[in-house]
């Protein structure tokens, strides 16, 4: 019995002991809108879109049915959107894309007010 | 004298997603359990059905949000096998070192949640800080931080993984697995809650189908990585433990992170020999037609035996996709062991059986 006191308190001990030792070490906390954390270039955020011809792999890899591609009678290219309501991020558009023209960003914030906002064309243009 | 019926969850706090639990109480004696899956039911094997292998891909990681990549390893091993794809030597040993750092990522949470259960809370604070570096080295190689899309048929996405940063995580969980257990294997408070709980026998834990660190507390020799061939040049003990309490699954669990410290350090020195830097992307777009027939494929998950039943008639999508997963089976065995004991020991044996309810119900 007081053998097993004596071990009880000394792991108990031990156990503060360790504790205590965190009291010297660097926090390891990030204060999020004020420092951001490191990304890197594989990371996958908002889409970005260049050079697309409209072949429509894309939209057939895409487990959510989140792309919605729209040619012009010419059979050009005029709208990419995107559907960020759906979206999942797996990155099977930048995977499997022929040309690729899709990349996702580090962009990563993607709040919005609105649902219609969540519609996006990432398509560009040029100038 | 009546009997009171008690409702535990769905919306618990520890059941790791909803679970419920419809218990029968005499006083504080429980005398007749019966958990009640289903609230999490994502129908992710009727989704195959519809779905392109390429699509599917990226759902299997959600079957269990814990431990994705054993789940992806089991779907892309189901279908390299079924149409002969060979994968490359380099390509295995890097599955096997991400399979092996997400289970310690796994290990490390459920340490962390398991004591918070029992009342400890700095322990939580600091397997979440070390889980934090391997979540966060997932993220700069793969993209994400729990839903990976890393593996695919045919080996790996890319092989730009930085092996000193692997290197240095590995190190610092080593020392800090020390640090746990000063603070928690020899607390009394953690063992008078645990120590001869929740005793699972070993005639009773192989006829409930349990498998993984919890059939290995109850002391039976039976660990699928052992026969796994992507394991074979890899060096390993099995951590057994006899008693079949709460207390050897926390044991059994914690020396299991020491075996894949060591697990990744060899696959780690193996890569470090090789030249990756000009191993091309492996994203091609399969176009061919699908080979016929059917194929079941294993892995040692965190939580017990993963299986992954593939069927295919030819198509562009499978024909059927059935998993089998270690926590269902960690669910109902509670109807068993929870039979007499206390109300409060309830959540000492349902954590330390390590369920996470998305893969109960897939």
């Amino acid at each position: 019995m007081v053998k097993k006191i004596y071990l009880s308190i000394k792991a108990i001990l031990k156990g503060h002991f360790t504790v205590l030792k965190h009291l010297f070490r660097n926090s390891v906390t990030l204060e999020y809108p004020e420092v951001h954390p490191f990304l890197n270039h594989y990371f996958r955020g908002r889409h970005v879109l260049e050079g697309c011809r409209g072949c429509g792999l894309c939209k057939r890899v895409c487990p959510s049915d989140a792309i919605m591609i729209e040619k012009n009678d010419n059979n050009y290219l005029n709208k990419y959107v995107i559907d960020y309501s759906k979206c999942i991020f797996c990155g099977n558009c930048m995977f499997y894309c022929p040309t690729h023209s899709m990349k996702m960003s580090n962009d990563y914030e993607l709040a919005k007010t609105n649902k219609s906002q969540l519609l996006t064309d990432i398509y560009y243009k040029g100038v | 004298m009546d009997k009171m019926v008690l409702n535990l969850g769905p919306q618990h706090p520890s059941t790791h997603g909803v679970l419920r639990l419809i218990l029968e109480l005499d006083g504080e004696i429980i005398t007749s359990v019966e958990p009640e899956v289903g609230y999490l039911h994502r129908s992710l094997e009727k989704m195959a059905e519809s779905k392109s292998y390429i699509q599917y891909l990226p759902m299997v990681d959600r079957v269990d949000y814990l431990s994705g990549f054993f789940y992806s390893y089991a779907f892309c091993n189901a279908y390299e096998t079924l149409n002969h794809i060979q994968v490359p030597e380099y390509a295995n040993y890097i599955r096997v070192m991400f399979m092996e750092l997400n289970r310690l990522a796994s290990h490390l949470l459920w340490l962390g949640t398991y004591l918070l259960d029992l009342g400890a809370i700095s322990p939580m604070f600091y397997t979440f800080r070390e889980r934090e570096d391997v979540v966060t080295y997932f993220e700069k190689v793969t993209g994400q931080r729990l839903m990976y899309n890393y593996f695919v048929f045919g080996g790996v996405r890319h092989c730009d993984i930085y092996l000193d940063e692997a290197l240095r995580i590995v190190d610092n969980i080593y020392n800090k697995i020390d640090e746990y257990e000063d603070i928690i294997t020899e607390n009394p408070i953690f063992l008078s809650r645990t120590k001869d709980i929740g005793i699972i026998s070993k005639q009773k834990a192989l006829d409930w189908g349990l498998t993984g660190p919890n059939l290995r507390a109850s002391g039976i020799l039976q660990d699928y990585r052992s026969i796994m061939p992507i394991y074979d040049d890899l060096e390993f003990d099995i951590i057994l433990s006899s008693e079949g309490d709460c207390y050897s699954r926390y044991i059994v669990r914690i020396y299991e992170m020491r075996e894949s410290v060591y697990i990744i350090k060899q696959c780690i020195e193996y890569l470090q020999n090789i030249n990756l830097s000009n191993v091309p992307l492996n994203n091609f777009y399969h176009k061919q037609k699908q080979h016929e027939g059917e194929i079941y494929s294993f892995v040692e998950a965190p939580r017990g035996l993963t299986m992954c039943y593939l069927k295919s008639v030819g198509e562009d999508t499978p024909y059927r996709v059935k998993w089998r997963t270690g926590s269902y089976y960690s669910t109902q065995i509670l109807k068993d062991i929870l039979k007499g004991v206390y109300l409060s020991d309830v959540m000492s044996i349902y954590g330390s059986l390590d369920v996470v309810l998305p893969e109960v119900d897939r």
